[in-house]
């Protein structure tokens, strides 16, 4: 099954030639120009990764990661920047960014992090079934 | 404790930023061109398999390569104006090309705070004698709290007003002004940098407007 990821950044002109160079590599790609839009999607649509630009105007990329991730803890989320710095790097994965990397990000890595991150996801959703199935044995007593 | 007094610390923070910001969007700039590139390089591959791609896809990002390519150049024009403020400490400045660069190398961060910024310049190019550099702090300075005065989706009008011997450099609509609280600009370093350059900066809470006096030459 294709990786469906989410792009999310302020410059246009990224996303567009960002998600046709990642949909010729067969994934499956949605775009968002904002936090705010990223954040209506992720309310919508399950993602296997989301690629967030760490720089953008109203809620930046630090900001939207710790917002999906109260909303959809499970998310595997790839933080892009302009410049990368340690002390960004290191408080990003704090707050549960799967990667971070700076742009112009080389395809091929990034690539090969959204194939990581979808099974990382998958782990955690599978996790979260087995969680849930022996809850209900544990309820109904079998 | 900063070894360097206030004034300097302010001059060297501003040159950090400012060369911060400049540098984030050429980043851009050049992730855009690249993926392009590659994008090209992805064609082509695609034509040595057998796959036919129209010929209006290649003026596409052509068309994208030339407008990043010139988005760059005018950043790294910027760049050059803003360096070349150090070349004399103090010299016979016109405010109109010095403010103009002011609102240039402020696009990006009032974008961020999605405010818009509006230039109006004398009719006639106001000379000061004056520390070109030590100015621009200034008034970065102060464009960055006003910033702050500035709701989100507005506009910030940044002027030049000739009085009779003086230049004003006005910071108009500044909505939120009265919110702010009044001690928290200008600070020590601020005042340090209006007093070395003999400028007199003002809030007006009810006008929505800060200044800086200047004397006309």
């Amino acid at each position: 099954m294709a990786d469906k990821i989410l792009l999310v950044d302020d410059e246009s002109e990224f996303l567009e030639v960002m998600s046709e160079r990642l949909a010729a590599r067969g994934m499956q790609v949605s775009t968002a120009d904002s936090a705010e839009a990223a954040l209506q999607m992720v309310e919508k649509e399950s993602f296997d990764a989301i690629i967030l630009d760490l720089q953008m105007p109203a809620m930046d990329g630090i900001q939207t990661l710790k917002a999906i991730k109260a909303k959809k803890p499970e998310l595997q989320i790839i933080l892009l920047t302009g410049h990368a710095t340690v002390s960004k790097g290191i408080e990003a994965m704090k707050l549960g960014a799967t990667d971070f990397l700076e742009k112009p990000a080389d395809l091929t890595a990034l690539t090969e992090k959204i194939h990581q991150a979808k099974a990382q996801r998958m782990v955690i959703v599978e996790k979260q079934i087995e969680d849930k199935l022996k809850k209900i044995i544990n309820v109904k007593g079998w | 404790m900063s070894i360097l007094d206030p004034m300097a610390e302010t001059g060297l923070r501003f040159f950090g930023s400012t060369s911060a910001s400049i540098s984030h969007e050429l980043k851009n700039a050049l992730a855009i061109i690249k993926e392009n590139a590659g994008l090209l390089n992805d064609y082509v591959n695609l034509m040595d398999r057998g796959t036919s791609i129209d010929p209006a896809r290649f003026q596409t990002i052509a068309k994208r390569i030339e407008d990043q390519a010139r988005r760059a150049d005018n950043h790294i024009r910027t760049l050059n104006r803003f360096a070349h403020m150090v070349d004399e400490a103090t010299k016979t400045a016109d405010l109109n090309e010095l403010v103009a660069l002011l609102v240039e190398l402020f696009q990006r961060p009032a974008a961020m705070q999605q405010v818009t910024l509006k230039l109006q310049l004398a009719q006639t190019p106001p000379l000061v004698e004056t520390a070109p550099y030590l100015l621009l702090t200034a008034l970065g300075r102060c464009l960055a709290f006003a910033l702050q005065a500035v709701p989100p989706g507005q506009i910030l009008q940044v002027g030049l007003l000739a009085r009779s011997h003086e230049i004003l450099i006005c910071f108009d609509l500044l909505t939120g002004l009265s919110n702010l609280a009044p001690d928290s600009f200008p600070t020590v370093a601020e005042h340090a940098l209006f007093a070395a350059l003999k400028v007199t900066y003002t809030a007006e809470a009810a006008a929505q407007r800060i200044s800086l006096a200047i004397a006309q030459r």
